[in-house]
């Protein structure tokens, strides 16, 4: 997701083409090839100009109607309906052959993980199993940093692990019992997960909803659910958690 | 009727005019396509070639063009003259199906997009979305068509947006 402005130019995007895997668009006003995943310019008269990130999550939709019951959706293009994909479409693309493999650290090309850059370093960490833990506690770089799992146990967020104020990096506890479908509904004003420093509840936006830190948001740090072999490939020197 | 020379200068541009027009058009489509991997050079060789082909592809229609008008001129065998002719429709064939964006022939577009509100929505709640937030206005597009349009153009709380996947 990115901001679609250069230097005051409003820019609109074509499917382009591909590279390695990552498709490439086009935009209407200057000719220039952008790389999806890095929102860098290629080729073009724009060329080595980047996108500023518009940050976002991937969320199951009762998660995300839950927190923004105001928001609004994008509409299907009915003509091309019969063309979307299956719901089962990503275990079906988990077969498709890649041209890029990266079988290194112990990964295979189309193990699915979070990457997350940010810190001044890459790291992706393995997919399956921060869904199993709902709550790891890891470092990105030099920087605590806490992936939480929501209370759908399928949308996940990531956060800097220090409180605003608070000098100590906390440890955080998911709250026993928290989730499934009937917890959805109290998303925003229920604790998802405690900290042991201040002792307050958070909610899976990473606000602090109870305690000391009441009102109190920790900072978000932008992730993407990603094939090992396309994150691997763009984030050469991503370590593995 | 001179030919000899001039014969075969004619050969030599309407010849080099299809064959320069037919490597602009497949050379981006060989390299930039699914299931290969694209170097860097190679990529920005690809990409150089869409961007100046236009003009390329002019130069090789007028170039066949030319050909086939001085060979009109010296040649009154028909066959030769519809070989030449031919000539001009390959050039432009290939001017033609290179302003074609295949990707979106494969992935079509979703145009000017339009939404519905959150609870008016029909969506399963397990069904995946990419949701942003500007501002106030906070927005969800489901993977499910984004896999097949791969690029949405939106302005999300004033604010100019692609959404990609």
């Amino acid at each position: 997701m990115w901001r679609s402005e250069i230097d005051g130019l409003r820019l609109r995007f074509h499917l382009a083409g591909i590279n390695d895997q990552n498709f490439l668009m086009r935009d209407e006003e200057t000719g220039t090839f952008w790389q999806q995943i890095s929102g860098r310019a290629v080729s073009g008269p724009l060329a080595g100009r980047s996108l500023v990130l518009a940050p976002s999550d991937e969320l199951s939709f009762a998660l995300w109607k839950a927190e923004e019951p105001q928001g609004t959706v994008a509409n299907d293009v009915a003509a091309y309906v019969p063309q979307y994909a299956p719901k089962n479409w990503d275990v079906r693309m988990r077969k498709a052959p890649t041209v890029l493999t990266y079988r290194e650290q112990g990964m295979e090309p189309r193990d699915l993980v979070l990457g997350v850059q940010a810190f001044g370093s890459s790291r992706a960490f393995r997919y399956g199993p921060v869904l199993q833990q709902k709550l790891v506690m890891a470092t990105v770089g030099m920087e605590p940093v806490m992936i939480a799992v929501g209370p759908d146990d399928e949308s996940v967020r990531v956060f800097r692990r220090q409180i605003p104020g608070v000098a100590q990096v906390p440890q955080f506890y998911r709250v026993v019992g928290q989730g499934g479908a009937a917890s959805l509904e109290q998303t925003v004003s229920s604790a998802l997960f405690m900290d042991d420093t201040t002792g307050s509840g958070w909610n899976f936006q990473g606000c602090a909803v109870s305690g000391k830190s009441r009102g109190v948001c920790l900072e978000r740090v932008e992730a993407i659910k990603d094939y090992w072999f396309d994150w691997r490939h763009y984030h050469p020197g991503t370590s593995v958690y | 009727m001179k030919t000899g020379m001039s014969g075969r200068a004619f050969l030599l541009c309407w010849a080099l005019s299809i064959a320069v027009a037919l490597g602009l058009l497949f050379y981006p489509i060989y390299v930039i396509r699914p299931f290969r991997a694209q170097g860097p050079k190679e990529l920005l060789a690809a990409l150089a070639v869409i961007r100046y082909r236009a003009a390329g592809m002019a130069v090789c229609v007028a170039g066949a063009l030319a050909a086939a008008v001085w060979y009109w001129r010296r040649e009154r065998r028909k066959m030769r003259r519809l070989g030449s002719a031919l000539g001009i429709l390959i050039v432009a064939g290939a001017a033609m199906l290179s302003r074609i964006n295949i990707y979106e022939l494969m992935f079509h577009p979703a145009g000017q997009p339009t939404f519905s509100p959150a609870n008016e929505t029909k969506l399963d709640g397990g069904e995946m979305v990419i949701a942003v937030k500007v501002g106030r206005s906070a927005r969800a597009y489901p993977i499910r068509s984004m896999s097949y349009h791969h690029v949405v153009n939106d302005v999300l709380g004033g604010v100019p947006i692609v959404a990609t996947y």
